[in-house]
């Protein structure tokens, strides 16, 4: 990719958030529900204090004041005060970011490990019980709900054999000083292998509720990829050349076959930040799509415009890299 | 091949079994160490900055209040000593010696005024004034008398004054001033039975024992230290989840426990299903404003019309007490002389003929997700009558604020609809649903007896002339019917058979101070 074309990009970045900004801005502020009202639900208050409190969160000011209050503030990287926590929510998506982010990615690293070779395998074998089974397979995945199948895992994997824990991210007594915020790393970085497996255990069932169905949709966009490439001249030249048959699936064939799967990796690792919503709340992990749900109900508009701006900006670098990987990968595509 | 292949997705997942991952399994716990597994998180753990009942579950750990609440939800009191009525606005708590914060800074009466002060100063939190300042009514002055006195001078009698107090925690002042209001949020000084040891937002909140715990309320035994090291509350919003921790040994206590779990818990062999009357109080609003509400004859019908007893049964699993009006039978104020609206279809039926509502006539009610069933089975039995009654689903965000206001629920007929009534007393519920222009008042009854009598009540300090006040202020509300009262839905929690000492209490406080682990 040249680096004007890397440039213009970049240059898009603010376009698109402040389009994001201001369409998150009217539609949680237009849907109907008093963040005041659902506060105070049946609690003791007159109406003096509901509007005292609506004035203390600056929900008396008209609405163009409050875009632009908001739009100036969160230039600065203020995004103002969780009506809840009551503290900055800033703060607040700080603190439940990379327990999202470390449960995405082991999601994504499953994704890929039951992908990849099931994509092959049933590409190899094109028609064979076995593609046809995947296929089934892979469309009873794109089908699953997650919440089903996290509390399907719990019951069997928790409750049955005893083998994982229901939820959380990690014992009370594995604990280990913050670095990074996530575990698995800040385990390993305090020299504490029990309490990386610990992490690890915890980790494994909302990673697998969460990265299967993502397997289900990429095994089968690299079994179609894998099934044209397995047609071009160059493979069949190589197998006549004599190389060895894992070395042509795996290396020559496989290469180009993921082109396309790198768009859909990155369109998915955007569903999973946002899918990791549901698995959150079965599991009790301590992320930032369950408090951005929370928030929803609860109209704590600050943070949803926050989280939301935040996943888009995550969403557009996801689609960059993809770019720049696709790039990467064919050189025939000039961006 | 394909074997490989399958058997290496079912090796995955079971992997854990193969490499040993360990699991935080109940032999792994410390031996003297009780967890909750909690519906929500705190939302913060400074106790002037919430109105968040699960927020302040949790607090209540960590910080005593003036007065508590003994399971059976009497008021006594707890950091306070004794506490004497003055007059009907004028209250002096004489204050316990020898308390101690957990940082080790005695507690004094000036903390007393300070958190009083905070609570209910315009702008004493930083430039933020608490959102808790209702709660404490006109409580106008907190006066130091002497070094274990203070007083409390209301602006005018206020009879719910003391039931109220239990709601309050005492923080210390030089915390406050050290840490400042933001790190309120975060850090705790309580004088509770717990100190906080970590808030995992979003995931746990560890406590461990107060050694130096001055024992509580002498009036709720037994007084003294908590009985085990640690508490944790861990958040699992899901219900299966939460189940499922119960069963599988991971925690001890959990809340909130869905009528369709009971038969679960109840054949489990290390866990037992716990429940007490809980304190909201569910009816059906119907618009008083609008035809055919507007006759009397048909709110009766309506009342008539419902067999409350098979809804209990069939659709909450036996998990409620029947209402015939507003009030909780565990309320000092209960009236149990109300007449009852008997199952009578064929009275249902003439009343709805003599108030000229044709058969057929269609009514909807409103409702929301969290109790679509319940609508749809009150929509079906009430349709029994010969009228086309159907359900709505809303958001609650969206339809509260809708039946809230006059004008906006002017096309509305019926909302299913519930009031929270923690403190048991009648000015927490009857006042806001009933009086004219309350803030909850849905179904927009307006009875100028009913209203003089609510305001009486609110200042009369003799509580059994209140009794007497409020018991005659429901008959009415009785007769006029502007609700379809339904029933009191029973608080349901699975509790490990490994510990003891604690049982659930109305107010759905979780207090882990009397726990003891005795499996």
């Amino acid at each position: 990719m040249s680096f004007p074309r890397v440039l213009e990009r970049l240059v898009q970045l603010p376009v698109v958030l402040f389009g994001v900004s201001l369409v998150v801005f009217l539609m949680i502020t237009l849907t109907p529900g008093d963040p005041v009202e659902i506060m105070l639900a049946d609690q003791r208050a007159t109406e003096e204090q509901a509007a005292m409190l609506r004035a203390d969160l600056g929900l008396d000011r008209p609405l163009v004041e409050r875009y632009l209050v908001f739009l100036g503030n969160a230039v600065t990287g203020d995004f103002g005060l969780s009506f809840f926590h009551r503290r900055p929510v800033i703060e607040v998506i700080a603190e439940r970011l990379p327990a999202t982010i470390e449960l995405t990615l082991v999601a994504l690293l499953i994704a890929l490990l039951v992908a990849v070779p099931l994509g092959v395998a049933a590409a190899v074998r094109r028609d064979s019980w076995l593609d046809r089974g995947l296929s089934a397979l892979s469309l009873f995945g794109v089908s699953l709900p997650g919440f089903w199948f996290g509390i399907l895992l719990i019951l069997l994997f928790a409750v049955q054999l005893g083998l994982l824990p229901v939820g959380g991210r990690i014992p009370f007594d594995a604990e280990v000083p913050r670095l990074t915020g996530f575990l698995l790393l800040d385990t390993l970085a305090a020299g504490r292998p029990d309490a990386f497996l610990r992490a690890l255990s915890h980790l494994l069932l909302p990673a697998v509720t969460l990265g299967l169905p993502a397997a289900a949709l990429l095994a089968r966009v690299i079994r179609s990829s894998m099934v044209e490439v397995l047609a071009a001249d160059y493979v069949l030249f190589a197998e006549a050349k004599g190389l060895p048959r894992r070395r042509v699936l795996y290396v020559h064939a496989l290469k180009n076959a993921l082109i396309p799967a790198v768009t859909v990796l990155a369109i998915e690792m955007g569903q999973l930040l946002g899918g990791s919503m549901i698995v959150e709340t079965v599991f009790g992990w301590p992320g930032l799509g369950r408090v951005v749900v929370e928030s929803i109900f609860a109209r704590n508009y600050p943070l949803v415009q926050a989280a939301v701006l935040l996943y888009a900006v995550i969403y557009v670098l996801l689609n960059f890299c993809a770019d720049l990987l696709y790039a990467a990968l064919n050189p025939k595509v000039r961006l | 091949m394909s074997f490989t292949r399958r058997g290496a997705l079912l090796g995955a997942l079971a992997a854990p079994a193969v490499i040993g991952l360990p699991r935080a399994a109940p032999a792994q716990r410390a031996a003297r160490e009780v967890r909750v597994g909690f519906t929500q998180d705190a939302l913060t753990l400074d106790p002037a900055n919430h109105r968040n009942r699960e927020t302040q579950t949790v607090i209540r750990n960590i910080y005593d209040g003036l007065m508590a609440r003994s399971p059976d939800m009497q008021v006594v009191p707890e950091i306070a000593e004794s506490m004497r009525v003055v007059d009907a606005a004028t209250y002096e708590f004489r204050i316990r010696q020898g308390i101690r914060f957990h940082s080790g800074d005695p507690l004094t009466v000036e903390d007393v005024k300070f958190s009083l002060d905070r609570l209910t100063r315009p702008n004493a939190m930083g430039g933020q004034t608490s959102p808790r300042r209702d709660l404490l009514g006109p409580l106008e002055e907190t006066s130091i008398l002497d070094e274990r006195t203070v007083r409390l001078r209301l602006s005018q009698p206020w009879a719910p004054m003391v039931g109220i107090l239990p709601a309050q925690e005492i923080v210390n002042r030089r915390h406050v001033a050290r840490v400042g209001q933001d790190g309120m949020q975060t850090r705790t000084d309580g004088c509770g039975p717990f100190r906080l040891v970590d808030w995992r937002r979003g995931e746990a909140v560890i406590m461990e024992r107060f050694a130096d715990y001055y024992g509580g309320s002498p009036e709720i035994p037994p007084a003294g230290p908590a009985q085990v090291d640690r508490v944790i509350f861990r958040v699992l919003p899901e219900n299966a989840t939460r189940i499922a921790a119960l069963l599988a040994g991971e925690v001890d206590i959990v809340n909130d426990l869905p009528p369709s779990a009971l038969r679960q818990v109840e054949a489990s062999r290390n866990a037992q299903v716990m429940r007490v009357n809980g304190t909201r109080s569910f009816f059906v609003s119907m618009n008083v404003a609008k035809p055919p509400f507007t006759d009397v004859r048909v709110r009766r019908a309506l009342n008539h019309a419902l067999d409350k007893a098979a809804i209990i049964s069939r659709v909450l699993g036996g998990t409620a007490t029947p209402l015939r009006g507003v009030m909780s039978p565990d309320s000092f104020a209960f009236n149990p002389d109300l007449p009852e609206y008997r199952l009578d279809l064929d009275r249902a039926r003439a009343l709805l003929a003599e108030a000229g509502v044709p058969q057929g006539f269609e009514m909807v009610i409103d409702t929301t997700g969290a109790t679509r069933e319940v609508a749809e089975a009150i929509a079906a039995l009430l349709s029994r009558t010969g009228l086309r009654v159907r359900t709505q689903m809303w958001e609650g965000a969206v339809i509260n604020p809708t039946w809230m206001n006059a004008e906006r629920r002017r096309e509305r007929d019926m909302y299913l609809s519930s009031w929270g009534n923690a403190s048991l007393d009648p000015s927490d519920i009857m006042l806001p649903t009933l009086r004219t222009g309350g803030r909850g008042n849905s179904s927009g009854f307006s009875n100028a007896e009913v209203d003089r009598l609510l305001d009486a009540a609110e200042v009369e300090p003799d509580q059994a002339r209140r009794r007497e006040m409020y018991q005659r202020a429901q008959r009415i509300v009785s007769e006029e019917a502007p609700w379809i009262f339904l029933w009191l839905p029973q608080d349901l929690y699975g509790v490990s058979r490994r510990i003891e000492g604690w049982r659930p209490q109305a107010d759905s406080r979780i207090n882990l101070h009397r726990v003891r682990i005795v499996g």
